[in-house]
């Protein structure tokens, strides 16, 4: 095993696992009386130096942008496979580009969505893609995608047929990008999450009734359920919990379609989906050696950043303390 | 130059080279991860220094062995002893069970030292509990010189 080349990076990562908000600051931050109060329970934490050059709470997506900036430029220069985090970064230029057609052929400018210096590729060479179909800085499969958004987009403008070519690219060079790693917790995490993913398609394709070859082509490829075989759209939800019973996902299946069905929305069953992702991220903590750490720290420090926000969101719309602990993900730490 | 002195050169020198590689690779490896924790927070040098130090050991017990075997030989200081070729192999013998073990053990503890880095990057008030990992390594160091050591002070000579 040449794990040890992961030596000083594991190392490094353990230090800086401790500056991760531990469930007691997160609860500390929800149960805070207003947004200001909130940001300044965070603000004694690592966060204190953003929380410090702060004009006012409605600005904390700048310094989420900033804490995510930062860790991705940090790992890029001490990992010993800068690739791994290109692998992650790579959803960030797909993010950009779904941001930038609909912006450019829909009329629909976001640029506050745009994240800027995470991603792979700079902001400028999506943007001319987008543009002048000058496609010279993107990855082979960002390339092919783009090329046939640009021609579905000609055709009629369906956003959500981009969005889907996107997804779809996405995690076909994630995945590509894995297998050179040969690393079974990669794997399983991509799996893992296309999996989810396409369960939340069935749910809603089966909602909207629309029809099988509608279905079908949403379904990401790379999983490892085959939704259309395992069920029909006909089927209630509870055909899908009790096929599942015997997969990975049996822990809280049931609980998340039941409560999709009873509420009529995600919000659960995403919540629960995150959770089960971030448990299995959770396994890197007893690996000693190896990119598993550097993975999970990506990760926890998205989960990080997205915990934040769920408690800012809530907070700034007064929302109650119950309902935003309803949204909370686990944290890693 | 007697085949017996030279077997016995040769048990020195494979006593030094084979516990000092392992040396180097143990502390290289839970070097690494300590410099790591260091960029984060320097504060803890003093606790990653000892773990760091750990995997050196093997390293010196095969100086000791090799060290051992010269003065026998009476190279160091002395009048050079006419060694048969079995006192010889002997001699070399003696310095296999340090040498081996030694190289294994070192790179061993050199891994639960980094790992347990690790673990007084996040907690270091556990330092103690961290330390006893990579020690019970050392363990089989410690009987694979006091091996070497019988087997040397046993030889008839």
């Amino acid at each position: 095993m040449d794990d040890e080349r992961y030596a000083y990076a594991t190392g490094r990562i353990r230090a800086m696992e401790t500056s991760l908000l531990d469930r007691g600051r997160i609860d500390r931050m929800v149960e805070a009386s207003g947004a200001e109060e909130a940001l300044k329970v965070l603000g004694e934490s690592a966060y204190a130096e953003h929380i410090a050059s702060l004009a006012s709470v409605h600005a904390y997506e700048t310094m989420l942008d900033q804490v995510l900036h930062r860790t991705y430029r940090e790992l890029r220069l001490f990992a010993p496979d800068p690739e791994l985090v290109g692998l992650f970064a790579s959803r960030y230029d797909y993010h950009n580009l779904k941001v930038l057609y609909k912006a450019s052929k829909l009329g629909e400018e976001r640029d506050e969505l745009l994240v800027r210096d995470v991603g792979n590729i700079p902001l400028a060479a999506l943007q001319r893609a987008v543009r002048d179909e000058d496609y010279r800085s993107l990855t082979r499969t960002m390339r092919d995608a783009a090329k046939q958004a640009a021609a579905e987009l000609r055709l009629k403008a369906n956003p959500q047929r981009v969005d889907l070519l996107l997804d779809r690219a996405m995690f076909t060079e994630m995945t590509e990008r894995a297998c050179q790693f040969d690393s079974p917790f990669l794997d399983d995490y991509l799996a893992y999450q296309i999996d989810l993913l396409n369960i939340k398609t069935y749910l809603r394709v089966k909602r909207a009734n629309l029809s099988r070859d509608f279905l079908e082509q949403a379904l990401l490829p790379f999983g490892r359920l085959d939704l259309t075989k395992l069920v029909q759209l006909a089927d209630p939800p509870e055909v899908l919990a009790d096929r599942l019973l015997n997969s990975s996902y049996a822990r809280f299946i049931e609980d998340a379609v039941l409560s999709y069905q009873k509420t009529d929305t995600l919000t659960r069953f995403e919540k629960l989906a995150d959770d089960f992702l971030l448990r299995h991220v959770q396994k890197a903590k007893y690996t000693a050696f190896g990119l598993e750490p550097i993975a999970a720290f990506i990760l926890a420090q998205e989960n990080e950043v997205k915990l934040i926000r769920i408690i800012m969101v809530g907070k700034i719309n007064r929302l109650p303390v119950a309902e935003i602990k309803e949204r909370l993900r686990d944290v890693y730490v | 130059m007697e085949i017996g002195l030279g077997l016995a050169i040769l048990g020195a020198a494979v006593a030094t080279l084979l516990a000092g590689i392992g040396s180097a690779i143990g502390i290289g490896i839970a070097g690494q991860t300590s410099a790591g924790v260091i960029s984060e927070d320097p504060d803890k040098f003093g606790l990653t220094i000892v773990l760091t130090a750990l995997p050196g050991t093997q390293g010196i017990y095969g100086l000791i062995m090799g060290f051992l075997i010269l003065f026998r030989t009476g190279l160091l200081g002395g009048e050079v002893i006419a060694l048969t070729t079995a006192q010889g192999l002997g001699l070399l013998f003696a310095a296999l069970p340090i040498g081996f073990v030694g190289w294994y053990s070192a790179i061993y503890q050199g891994k639960a030292s980094a790992a347990s880095i690790q673990l007084i990057a996040k907690r270091p008030e556990e330092f103690g509990k961290g330390m006893i990992y990579p020690v019970m390594v050392e363990t089989y160091a410690v009987f694979a010189l006091l091996m070497s050591i019988m087997i040397f002070m046993f030889l008839p000579f």
